[in-house]
């Protein structure tokens, strides 16, 4: 049946092409929109996973309530009642015992570095112009050795905060933002205290607006004299010798103190909700696209058996069985759908190396290179095949059955 | 290996109609015999349940003495293959196939081509289209077409040929090369050949007629 079969795709040209094309369209449209959603997704993991901590740890924020001012205040008292209740969070929310956190850190052959921060919302004022920000105070040695920050500083040093002296390093779009230049001084407050200055000695540029936007760096001993929290710090970020790890660290470590321990996937979940919500998209899209070129197998093969009934008449009565017939119009499908799936992959292939040359018009520094971001996971292109196969082969059951089931008596008689 | 009829009934339901009523006869081996009738007398209903292509009502169909409904499907089909060949009155040529190949397809079927290819070329030759052989059907005459049809009938050796209306779509002068092209293969292979046509001059080249009128047989002549 073969035989059969490829001629007869070969002879209908015109019908094995639109079908062609439409399994074609299908494949390269998975593909691209693939390439393009997990390559941005690569990238953003790429960005979460090595730009930051892998692990966090955070000082819990606290919350004062009726009970705890009613045990500070009246001891002894038994029957205190509230008019309105005190609801508030505690301020500066600290990590209990970092000592006993940096022991344990040191200890654990999974870690390979670490580094404790003081995280703190600031107020920037130069000339007059007041900007929100955050000021991250770092141990500038031990950070470079958890984040690859370094790699983003486009003028200065990282290292150029030192350990004190008031020098700070900040995010390009908030440079631009006060409009301030290298080696310039500006005004940095906690909103409590009265501003101190700080010297900018570089600039850095990660290409996500939110980060470049906000973040200041200081020295870990700067932001701890500003805030008034001399001594203490809000979080501790932890890189591992394995990705890997850091889920099941922040699993064991959760139930070990009073800090919140979260992995990088943890910290961001909201980013792996969105790439969920792109799968399901792209899957509904691919599908959509598949059931039209499904349809048009089917439209096309069902129209085949309806024009060759008089052929499937005399098959069956030259002694080719019901099973012979529903194979021609199988193989038929299947030839369709490898066919298409090849060409399909190969076009796909070609599309998303073309693309992967246009700039997108974004940062050089976000990206690397300022280009499209495409993936060319292999899985994408196995994915692609297949279901643009099984769409093509479960579409030329139908018409292949409905051949199958044509006896030769009944195409004589409505024949003749 | 003859057919042999007994009571055979067909009938339709929707709307009820009595194609066949108790018809009864014998097809000896090597017989060549025409089945004329005027149209709606049920004689190519009859080719058709004698053929195994079509199943009757009520009654009995044997061939070798073996009843044909008996048989498996697969055993159904293997014996159409071997045994039997059909000619009808449109050549049902594969399109797609050129003279040969169509000729070759009921022998593809058991792996056999190769060694039939000898036997398609002669029968090709015997029927004057031996230079047609690569022609697609759409590239022959009706004629042409028609004796295509026949050698493919003929590739298996049947023993059995059932031929409906054959020359019901030819001129006079095609009609007749196709009638000799049967005369002469139950005369020289003794292919028994039962054929269905309404033309008094080609029913008289067989060598038997069976009479059929409103699905009853009237009468048989020698």
């Amino acid at each position: 049946m073969l035989f059969l079969a490829f001629r007869q795709l070969i002879s209908r040209r015109r019908q094995t092409i639109l079908t062609l094309a439409g399994i074609i369209l299908g494949t390269v449209a998975f593909i691209v929109i693939s390439g393009m959603m997990l390559g941005f997704r690569e990238f953003i993991i790429d960005q979460l996973v090595n730009n930051d901590s892998h692990l966090h740890i955070t000082a819990k924020e606290k919350f004062i309530t009726d009970d705890t001012l009613s045990t500070f205040f009246f001891p002894q008292a038994q029957h205190v009642y509230w008019d309105s209740p005190p609801t508030t969070r505690k301020d500066n929310p600290a990590i209990t015992y970092p000592t006993g956190w940096y022991q344990r850190l040191s200890k654990d052959p999974r870690v390979k570095a670490y580094s404790p921060l003081l995280k703190t919302q600031i107020i920037l004022t130069r000339h007059g112009k007041s900007i929100a920000g955050q000021l991250t105070g770092v141990d500038p040695i031990r950070q470079q050795r958890v984040t690859s920050i370094a790699k983003y500083i486009k003028q200065g040093q990282f290292s150029d905060i030192g350990s004190g002296g008031n020098r700070i390093i900040v995010g390009q779009a908030l440079l631009e933002k006060l409009g301030a230049h290298l080696t310039e001084r500006i005004w940095i407050s906690n909103g409590r205290s009265e501003p101190i200055p700080f010297k900018i000695v570089g600039v850095f540029e990660t290409g996500v607006k939110a980060i470049d936007a906000t973040t200041v760096y200081g020295s870990l001993s700067d932001a701890q004299r500003m805030n008034q929290t001399l001594g203490q710090i809000n979080e501790i970020g932890v890189k591992f010798n394995h990705l890997d790890d850091a889920k099941k660290a922040s699993d064991d470590w959760q139930n070990i103190s009073d800090e919140k321990v979260q992995s990088w996937d943890q910290v961001n979940a909201s980013f792996f909700n969105v790439f969920k919500i792109q799968d399901a998209v792209r899957y509904m899209m691919v599908a959509a696209i598949l059931v039209v070129s499904g349809f048009g197998i089917y439209n096309i093969l069902n129209m085949v058996v309806t024009q060759k009934r008089k052929e499937i008449a005399i098959l069956r009565s030259i002694g080719y069985e019901a099973i012979d017939v529903i194979l021609l119009f199988f193989i038929q499908g299947v030839v369709l759908g490898i066919l298409g799936g090849v060409i399909g992959v190969a076009i796909g292939y070609g599309l998303c190396l073309y693309l992967a040359t246009l700039s997108y018009g974004g940062s050089p520094s976000s990206t690397g290179t300022g280009l499209l971001m495409v993936s060319f996971d292999v899985t994408i292109y196995i994915r692609a095949f297949t279901l643009s196969f099984f769409a093509s082969v479960l579409a030329s059951i139908l018409p292949a059955q409905a051949a199958g089931r044509m006896t030769p008596i009944d195409v004589i008689r409505s024949e003749s | 290996m003859s057919i042999l009829l007994h009571e055979v009934n067909k009938s339709f339901p929707n709307p009820p109609t009595q194609v066949l009523t108790n018809i009864s006869c014998e097809i000896k081996l090597g017989e060549f015999v025409s089945l004329v009738g005027r149209s709606g007398s049920g004689k190519s209903t009859l080719l058709y349940i004698m053929s195994s292509l079509d199943k009757a009502t009520s009654g009995s169909v044997k061939i070798g003495g073996e009843e044909i409904s008996s048989f498996t499907q697969k055993k159904l089909h293997q014996f159409r293959n071997e045994h039997m060949g059909f000619v009808f009155q449109f050549h049902y040529l594969l399109p797609e196939l050129s003279a040969e190949e169509n000729i070759l397809m009921p022998a593809r079927k058991n792996g056999l081509h190769h060694q039939k290819r000898e036997y398609a070329h002669y029968l090709l030759e015997q029927f004057g289209i031996k230079d047609k052989i690569n022609r697609l059907p759409k590239q022959l005459s009706g004629g042409e077409q028609q004796r295509v049809a026949i050698a493919r009938a003929l590739i298996m050796e049947p023993t059995y040929l059932f031929t409906d209306e054959p020359t019901g779509n030819l001129d006079t002068a095609n009609g007749e090369i196709v009638m000799n092209i049967f005369k002469k293969l139950n005369l020289e292979k003794k292919t028994t050949i039962v054929m269905v046509t309404h033309d008094p001059d080609f029913a008289n080249s067989a060598t038997r007629q069976i009479y059929l009128s409103d699905g009853k047989i009237t009468s048989q002549a020698v």
